[in-house]
């Protein structure tokens, strides 16, 4: 159990879109979200009396409920600015809505949403004159709120004389070509509690903690390191965390073959409209279009009229899809950013809503069926179901150990 | 001058790839070396993000020519390539052939320079001598077009 590991007098909170989660040394509690109340209302009307138990230096509290914050990535190659700023964002926790080749800047549309942050980058630091007038005219286009440079160091003086409000940091890209993490990442966690500090209705629990709220997904990847204290889970490993509007991968760099050398030995992978209540219509809609999905379906003994119904089966049927369709997005070549070595997988954890809905059995044979389908293999990694939500637990743990 | 080099495809063949590197040094070039296993698109990236003039490719196990003739394609999807000198050699072929058919073939492909089993020292001084005659050309067609 997960009491062992929190420390006495700690309550930590997780505030999910769907659903929000509370474990103390005696106790590990789960409530659907009211929406018709703000969250602080909604958490103090559920477990007002856990919480009013806690000072409010031992609450801690993790969020994923703002959404996150979203970039869009200007790079000038895949496989080093872009790769790299991608791969900084996603272990910052931001979800990320586009990328752009800069070469081809011209030939892109620009998203409608408002940006929050814009990321440019490109070039070691010696090689400079990269950056010009289409840049400029793209960005004049594009709706954003923050915006950093973290490209060659001679660009710098027309990037800040044509950017307003630029912010401008380290080259992420050294000299040799290897990646540099540290300022961009500390960039948009602070960017990331800044946001979480202007929305009205996270802002409030602050009331209820004294402690940094962090975002989920970031809690659940720095203390990645510590998850064989609490399962039998054996590298490498991939950590699904399907939850009502995004999907999380977290994995080992062994199931990687890459050129990014990083201090992390995980790395996280977000699929944003892949959730089985708020994205529950996209979800359905990916289903749909593969080709596998019928076979699928067969296999589960349903027909898709299952999409159309509001059923506990219904829902049972969606994350079991959600699940097939997490693993067909990483295993094929050059589909997203990255490509899993999925055959070299020895354990698959899965943590969030799913372990309260799903049976072991019934996550193990969806598996095996994408083993069987896609990969022709009989390759069976181990499941883990962290049903007391151990990880973020640790997660929590590991964060309030850090500071 | 920079040079990004490395060896193409799954050759995990390491040793002419640390002696090419140092090689290059001792020359004075600054390199960038992407090591074994690296994939075509790797090695324009990096030309990229560099800025390097020179782009040395090698090949040990036989790889070679399935990767070359991906060479043109992909290379044509960049748009500020034109002026790299691309260099290629190690073993080329699989079992022998002679230098005669083999240096046209890779020509075509779109390499500059082709070294088939050439030690490495002579195959730097066709470097050196090719960027000297090119100097040469861009400076004539600057003054003729002045
Ligand atoms: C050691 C070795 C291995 C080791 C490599 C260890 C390691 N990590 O480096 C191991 C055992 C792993 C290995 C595996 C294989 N090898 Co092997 N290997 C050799 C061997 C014996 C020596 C290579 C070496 O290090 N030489 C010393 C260096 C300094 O010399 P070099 O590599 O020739 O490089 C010089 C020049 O070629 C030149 N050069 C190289 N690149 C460039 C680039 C430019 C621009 C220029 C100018 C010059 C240049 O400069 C270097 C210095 O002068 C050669 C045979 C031989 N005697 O050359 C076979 C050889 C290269 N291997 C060969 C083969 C076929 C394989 C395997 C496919 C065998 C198999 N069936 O599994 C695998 C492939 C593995 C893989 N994925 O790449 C063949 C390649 C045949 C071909 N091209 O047609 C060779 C030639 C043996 C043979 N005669 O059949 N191999």
């Amino acid at each position: 159990m997960s009491q062992s590991l929190v420390k006495n007098n700690k309550l930590l909170i997780d505030v999910g879109s769907t659903y929000f989660k509370l474990s103390s040394v005696d106790k590990l509690e789960q409530h659907f979200r009211d929406f018709n109340k703000g969250i602080l209302d909604d958490l103090m009307h559920k477990c007002g009396n856990t919480i009013d138990a806690f000072n409010k230096e031992d609450i801690h509290i993790c969020s994923s409920a703002n959404g996150g914050l979203t970039t869009l990535i200007v790079g000038i190659t895949n496989t080093f600015s872009l790769k790299y700023a991608t791969n900084i964002a996603f272990n910052s926790g931001i979800n990320i809505i586009d990328t752009v080749l800069y070469q081809n800047i011209e030939e892109y549309s620009i998203p409608s949403d408002l940006i929050d942050v814009v990321i440019i980058v490109g070039g070691i630091n010696s090689n400079g004159d990269i950056f010009s007038a289409q840049l400029f005219n793209y960005l004049a286009q594009l709706r954003y709120s923050n915006i950093v440079f973290v490209g060659n160091e001679l660009d710098v003086p027309v990037v800040e004389k044509n950017i307003e409000n630029v912010a401008v940091l380290p080259n992420i890209i050294d000299n040799r070509l290897h990646i540099v993490e540290d300022y961009l990442r500390e960039y948009l966690t602070n960017l990331y509690q800044k946001d979480i500090e202007g929305k009205e209705d996270i802002k409030h629990l602050y009331d209820i903690t004294s402690n940094q709220i962090f975002p989920t997904p970031y809690v659940v990847n720095k203390t990645l390191p510590l998850i064989d204290a609490k399962f039998s889970v054996v590298n490498p490993f991939i950590l699904l965390d399907i939850g009502g509007a995004t999907t999380d991968i977290h994995y080992s760099k062994d199931l990687v073959d890459d050129n990014i050398v990083t201090e992390n030995e995980y790395d996280r992978l977000v699929f944003k409209k892949l959730g089985v209540y708020k994205s529950k219509q996209s979800l359905i809609f990916t289903a749909k279009s593969n080709e596998f999905v019928y076979e699928l379906l067969m296999h589960l003994k349903v027909t898709e009229n299952i999409f159309e119904e509001q059923s506990e089966k219904a829902t049972k049927i969606l994350m079991q899809l959600a699940i097939f369709l997490v693993l067909c997005k990483i295993s094929h070549y050059k589909k997203t950013y990255i490509n899993l070595k999925l055959l070299s997988i020895n354990s698959i954890v899965l943590t969030g809503g799913i372990t309260k809905v799903l049976t072991k059995e019934e996550i193990e044979s969806i598996i095996s069926f994408f083993y069987k389908k896609i990969l022709n293999s009989e390759h069976n990694p181990v499941t883990v179901l962290d049903s007391n939500y151990d990880i973020w637990t640790l997660g929590a743990e590991g964060e309030e150990l850090c500071q | 001058m920079k040079v990004v080099t490395g060896v193409v495809g799954n050759d995990i063949h390491v040793v002419a790839n640390r002696l090419i590197e140092l090689s290059l040094n001792a020359r004075g070039y600054e390199v960038f070396n992407l090591g074994v296993n690296t994939y075509l698109e790797e090695f324009f990236d990096a030309v990229v993000e560099t800025g390097a003039e020179v782009l040395l490719i090698s090949s040990l196990n036989g790889e070679a020519e399935g990767w070359s003739r991906e060479v043109k394609l992909l290379k044509a999807k960049y748009k500020h390539l034109d002026n790299l000198i691309m260099m290629i050699g190690g073993n080329l072929v699989v079992g022998s052939a002679n230098a005669e058919d083999i240096i046209p073939k890779y020509k075509n492909y779109g390499f500059d320079i082709v070294c088939h089993q050439v030690d490495l020292n002579t195959g730097l001084d066709l470097l050196e001598s090719f960027i000297k005659d090119r100097e040469v050309k861009d400076r004539d067609t600057k003054e003729s077009n002045e």
